[in-house]
């Protein structure tokens, strides 16, 4: 059973270990706006900005450079630096678009990108970090299904942005901001799946 | 102001709107109503039409107000030119609106785990479109709603209410008329969970037994005020909206 | 719905930040295969709507929502002294706010020349056409009312020119006017409607490389390199501005005078159906 619980509510009466809550008088309160899990007494937040991961795949745009580190957005509030190594693609422009992944994050406040790979054309789209989860799906089930009917190359990075191109992008965002939209109403996998069956139909 | 052309603020032991000294105005709550902002949140209490809406956490600007181990606030309480009944205001934040704003990111600045987004900005902005009186309470109230909508941590969820006199009553959530002509109003926000004051005010004269029993009114009123916020946060999020 | 970060060099090289950069670069690419994002038509409206009467301290309101752009209009009336030049009518000022809260590119402070652009030209298609009854608003010798439209911008998502002058429209179609009593107003009794003698109604189009557009949301406004605002009543054209560095040929204006025309119908039905 979960329920949804707000700044402030308590969880416990009594000292317990969890994600996005703090201790006050021997009781523990939630930190966020949230899901409650009571089974597996855990809260999972509803919103929220992205919290970086070492080894998170990202996806990101160059945004300045300066004796080859590049300063990355990647919607993060902080600094975003990729290092461009030996190994690495020699060099980028302002306005590229990479996939890369999380190497370290330096004071909650500086992440370090690595493993960085260019992407070509197509667009970005931003969606909620928290809702990342389900436009992935279980086992990339869902981001699987709307590329396969979209006929579109999707590359979702965790930090709530997402890489598309070709096919049809009109319906691959469609799908994916019904998704952001409609996560917590039960039943969404199947509307996805009749919103991507109807417009193949017509195609 | 002039007290020659004083209305009745009491009539038959009723109020000019024919509530009771311990009774609220009619409000809703209703969360996630700007697109573009992280968060947001509409009330409309009694006559008062109210939007909040929140940005961040982001880069701060100017870099030199950067603080590198917290996040800061900047809260931004402004009234339309088309908001008052009387004639046409002018455009852009005045000294009270000002003085207000500061109070206003006071109380956040307690209850925001401000350590949780080093070196970034949250930005709160509450724009008064339509006002009746209470104006700040009704904003605080709803700048809580729009950070939890854009998912701040908070160590609570804040609530603001104001109570004044009127001759020898106490009373709650003036109307503008009241708060014109009263005796005394105190303007209060509270953290519900302990019922800590983050924001207090007053002017006029009050004994100290009538601030007593002030603060108490304010905070009997708050779990009504608590539980509508709450609702309007679980609305965003129940089968029949899919958001904005 | 993101709080960008933008960085010094993006601003400079680009005038917009890093993912910007990478839209405006999508929408040049679906404009080479004729499409838009969201499927328009290149002359095609987005879905419009106008609540009127929301703000019942002011004197009239509206609330336009233009695809995501949402502004509302709030107007105000007040007993002035005239203009010395015009002693037997009353005034009207336009203002906009460009409202932080609207957008995460709008900053809190004075009003910007974006703001100050966008009041003036509403302004001047609803002055240049005599929309409201300037003389109508004389009370007395010495006194007439002053009527003030505040546009107030919600969320920002392009083409607030059109969003704007429909909300000012639609606003002061349903104005009402206060009794004055002894020389002061009185708005407990608001029963008189504005006088209203003519309708405008904008459009405005923005250009991108080849490619003239109607309606542009933010991405496409930052992928464009000039744009234009018509506004005409039935008959006249009452006001134009071109903005950005981008030109426009004289082919260009005209064909874009004929569709200001064309759309002009939807526009009026809006404000007819809004102002019932």
């Amino acid at each position: 059973m979960k329920q949804i619980i707000v700044p402030g509510e308590m969880v416990s009466q009594s000292q317990a270990r969890m994600d996005n809550t703090y201790v006050e008088g021997g009781k523990t309160y939630s930190k966020v706006m949230g899901l409650y899990d009571e089974e597996h007494k855990g809260i999972i937040p509803l919103e929220g900005p992205w919290k970086p991961r070492i080894d998170d795949a990202v996806i990101g745009i160059i945004a300045e450079e300066k004796n080859k580190v590049y300063e990355v957005d990647i919607g993060f509030f902080g600094r975003t630096l990729l290092i461009v190594g030996k190994f690495d693609r020699e060099s980028y422009k302002v306005g590229d678009v990479i996939e890369a992944t999380i190497k370290d994050v330096e004071d909650r406040k500086t992440i370090i990108l690595t493993m960085a790979r260019p992407l070509e054309g197509g667009t970005v789209l931003m969606v909620k970090p928290a809702k990342v989860p389900r436009v992935i799906g279980k086992a990339n089930t869902m981001v699987r299904q709307i590329s396969e009917a979209a006929k579109t190359m999707i590359i979702v990075g965790m930090n709530g942005m997402i890489w598309m191109r070709g096919g049809n992008v009109a319906l691959a965002t469609a799908a994916i901001k019904k998704i952001e939209a409609e996560a917590h109403i039960s039943g969404l996998t199947e509307r996805i799946k009749l919103m991507l069956e109807q417009n193949n139909k017509g195609n | 102001m002039a007290s020659e052309n004083k209305p009745e603020l009491v009539i038959d032991g009723k109020r000019t709107d024919g509530r009771n000294f311990n009774q609220m105005r009619p409000f809703t709550i209703k969360a996630n109503v700007i697109k573009n902002a992280e968060g947001s949140c509409y009330v409309e209490w009694g006559n008062n039409k109210i939007l909040a809406a929140v940005y961040g956490p982001k880069e701060v600007m100017p870099r030199h107000m950067m603080e590198p181990d917290r996040a800061i606030i900047k809260c931004r309480y402004a009234m339309a030119p088309f908001s008052s009944l009387s004639d046409h205001g002018r455009t852009g934040p005045n000294r009270r609106a000002i003085e207000i704003s500061k109070v206003i990111r006071e109380v956040f600045e307690n209850v925001v785990m401000l350590r949780e987004y080093p070196a970034s900005e949250i930005d709160i902005f509450i724009e008064v479109l339509q006002g009746d009186g209470g104006t700040r309470a009704a904003g605080i109230t709803a700048a809580a709603v729009a950070l939890a909508n854009a998912g701040i941590q908070m160590r609570d969820l804040p609530y603001a209410i104001s109570v004044g006199r009127i001759g020898e009553h106490i009373a709650i959530d003036f109307n503008m008329i009241e708060d014109n002509f009263s005796d005394s109003d105190m303007p209060m926000a509270f953290a519900p969970r302990n019922n800590e004051i983050l924001l207090l005010q007053m002017d006029g004269g009050l004994d100290r037994a009538q601030v007593s029993k002030a603060i108490q009114m304010a905070i009997d009123a708050g779990a009504e005020i608590s539980k509508a916020q709450r609702d309007a946060l679980k609305e965003v999020y129940s089968n029949n909206t899919s958001g904005v | 719905m993101r709080s960008r970060r933008y960085t010094a060099t993006t601003r400079v090289v680009f005038d917009m930040d890093a993912i910007d950069v990478v839209k405006t670069n999508y929408v040049k690419e679906l404009l080479l295969k004729n499409t838009r994002e969201d499927l328009r038509q290149f002359m095609q409206f987005r879905k419009t709507s106008i609540v009127t009467g929301t703000m019942q301290n002011a004197e009239g309101s509206a609330q336009v929502d233009m695809g995501s752009t949402r502004v509302l209009c709030g107007i105000k009336m007040t007993v002035e002294e005239p203009m010395r030049d015009t002693p037997s009518q009353g005034n009207m000022m336009v203002s906009a706010e460009l409202l932080p809260l609207a957008s995460p590119d709008y900053e809190t402070g004075p009003p910007s020349p974006d703001a100050i652009e966008l009041a003036r030209v509403v302004d001047r298609g609803i002055r240049a056409a005599n929309s409201i009854d300037l003389k109508s608003l004389f009370i007395e010798e010495g006194k007439v009312w002053s009527v003030f439209i505040d546009l107030y911008v919600l969320n920002y998502d392009g083409n607030l020119f059109d969003a704007c002058t429909l909300a000012a429209m639609a606003a002061l179609m349903s104005a009402k006017v206060p009794a004055v009593v002894e020389g002061v107003a009185n708005r407990e009794d608001r029963s008189k409607p504005l006088k209203i003698d003519t309708v405008v109604t904008s459009t405005t189009f923005g250009k991108i490389g080849n490619s003239i557009l109607l309606d542009l949301d933010r991405s496409e406004e930052k992928a464009s390199e000039g744009r234009i605002t018509i506004a005409i009543d039935d008959a006249n054209i009452r006001a134009m501005q071109k903005g950005l560095r981008g030109g426009f040929t004289k082919e260009e204006v005209e064909k874009l005078m004929d569709v200001a025309f064309e759309r002009r119908a939807e526009l009026k039905r809006l404000l007819e159906q809004s102002a019932k």
